[in-house]
């Protein structure tokens, strides 16, 4: 079960690192929102607030990185089943879940690679130093939100008939999930509804650390995390698990995943 | 004697309404090289995703390589090597990584994998495109990989599911050089789907499948003679009342 995993693993990075195409969207994108969104938001938060707006937004455009990261690799799992590649991997003397376990930790590995990649440029550039300390928490936070977002994107796509709703997933799952996250501004000014739907959405948790992580300077001014460290940790943990026990089976199941993978033809 | 390479009894698959496979009674031998013969829809791809585990009978009973397909089904897949109509191959990587990817799949250590991917890739003339994509591969040396994929593991029994289709001539003739080499080479039990029955008439035993029912069952000598006929067609016209090759009404 080792050796499957790690290979479902390896297939992932490789084919990631031959798309060069997403790996520039991936890696520029975070730096467009910096200058665009930074620059606007930077003038509506100057004066009034004890932190560079530009600094504020890296923990949430990291968390970006992780989600875009993270969920498109899991979504691929869509593209496999009409690639047929999924039906490979079904057939292989594996159980299903060792094939939503490899390919929720692709997502991560690829989460986690690109978010870094992104942070050792972007930390640096906005005049950020982050403690030893600091450091090792946003990787541990980088990781778990990788690992929660692709458990999700599992089932999303273990759910998902084609990937031609695409643009519905991305309207109606990662724009909600970025702007109910805390990336962007923090999560305390929102009101009672929509602060109960940010705390359902698994990135909130995973940009909290981030903030633990790198903004602990200004946690006296309110842009610190916004919850205790360790009920974000529970939080992706519980997200992770519950997402890969939901999507194994759906992988197994007939009428999902598999029975499209399989149907006879005319 | 030894054991059923696959043995089936009553054999059946609904999807919904529709009435896949209906009920199937099929033996076939070890080391057999074993046709199921059958227009498109007649239930032969159900037929070999039930042996293979993949979808779960509505009704009867399978053994494939000795082990139930419903009670062990990592055992049967750990067992049978499966290709697939269309290739099962990941497009953007190459050959090689390919093949690996398949290894570690099927939980082959390195030490063992390595020399029979280079083996597979030089029996099956792939040497030189070992490192290309396979997207930059023609129709046929992606079947080639795709049964290179098929027998990495060295399974007792693999299955080909209609492995020609969308080849042209020339690809077609190649593949069934090399099918035949594996099987003098080996002694792989195989088990083929085809509509063509050209591709029928070498098989040791064909069975004729028709709207998920079994309509004969012999060497394709027997067939004929017991039907009076000099083709497989003309005994699939007489056995079930229509010709072959236009497709039912499924």
């Amino acid at each position: 079960m080792t050796r499957a995993v790690y290979g479902i693993v390896v297939r992932e990075c490789t084919r990631f690192l031959r798309q060069r195409g997403r790996i520039a969207a991936s890696l520029g994108r975070p730096f467009v929102w910096l200058v665009f969104a930074g620059a606007g938001f930077a003038g509506v938060f100057a004066g009034r607030s004890a932190i560079d707006y530009r600094v504020y937004m890296v923990p949430g455009l990291l968390g970006m990185v992780v989600m875009f990261g993270a969920l498109l690799a899991a979504l691929s799992t869509v593209t496999d089943r009409d690639a047929g590649v999924l039906r490979m991997m079904l057939v292989a003397p594996i159980r299903r879940r060792t094939v939503a376990l490899g390919k929720t930790l692709g997502a991560t590995a690829l989460g986690t690679l690109q978010a870094l990649a992104v942070a050792a440029v972007l930390v640096p550039l906005v005049g950020l130093r982050p403690t030893l300390g600091g450091a090792l928490l946003g990787l541990g936070g980088i990781v778990l939100s990788s690992l929660a977002t692709g458990a999700l994107g599992l089932l999303l796509a273990a759910s998902m008939r084609s990937i031609e709703n695409f643009a519905g997933v991305m309207n109606f799952v990662v724009f909600p999930m970025l702007f109910l996250s805390g990336a962007l501004y923090p999560v305390r000014h929102f009101g009672p509804v929509l602060r109960a739907l940010a705390y359902l959405n698994p990135l909130a948790y995973g940009v909290d650390i981030l903030k633990h992580a790198l903004l602990a300077g200004w946690a006296g001014s309110g842009y610190g995390g916004e919850l205790p460290l360790g009920a974000d940790v529970v939080a992706l943990v519980l997200f992770a698990a519950g997402g890969l026990a939901a999507a194994a089976p759906l992988l197994a199941r007939e009428r999902g995943a598999a029975r499209a993978a399989f149907q006879d033809r005319g | 004697m030894t054991a059923a390479a696959i043995d089936a009894r009553g054999l059946g698959k609904d999807f919904g309404s529709v009435r896949a496979l209906d009920h199937l009674d099929l033996e076939v031998r070890e080391a057999e090289f074993f046709g199921f013969l059958g227009p498109n829809g007649a239930g032969k791809t159900t037929t070999v995703h039930l042996l293979a585990t993949l979808l779960t009978p509505s009704r009867g009973t399978a053994r494939v390589a000795g082990r139930d397909v419903v009670q062990d089904g990592l055992g049967v897949r750990r067992s049978i090597g499966l290709v697939f109509q269309e290739t099962t191959l990941d497009r953007d990587l190459t050959v090689e990584e390919n093949l690996r990817f398949a290894a570690r799949l099927w939980d082959l250590p390195r030490r063992l994998a390595e020399p029979r991917i280079a083996a597979l890739l030089a029996q099956f003339g792939l040497g030189e495109r070992r490192h290309d994509v396979v997207r930059a591969l023609s129709g046929g040396l992606r079947r080639a990989v795709d049964i290179a994929r098929g027998i990495l593991h060295e399974p007792r029994v693999l299955f080909l599911d209609e492995p020609t289709a969308g080849l042209d001539p020339r690809a077609r003739r190649t593949l069934w050089e090399l099918i035949r080499a594996l099987r003098q080479a080996s002694g792989l039990t195989v088990f083929l789907t085809t509509h063509y029955v050209e591709e029928a008439e070498p098989c040791d035993r064909v069975a004729v499948l028709d709207r998920g029912r079994l309509a004969a069952l012999g060497s394709p000598a027997e067939l004929k003679r017991q039907a009076g006929v000099g083709s497989l067609e003309a005994v699939f016209l007489a056995r079930t009342g229509h010709p072959l090759a236009e497709p039912t009404a499924a």
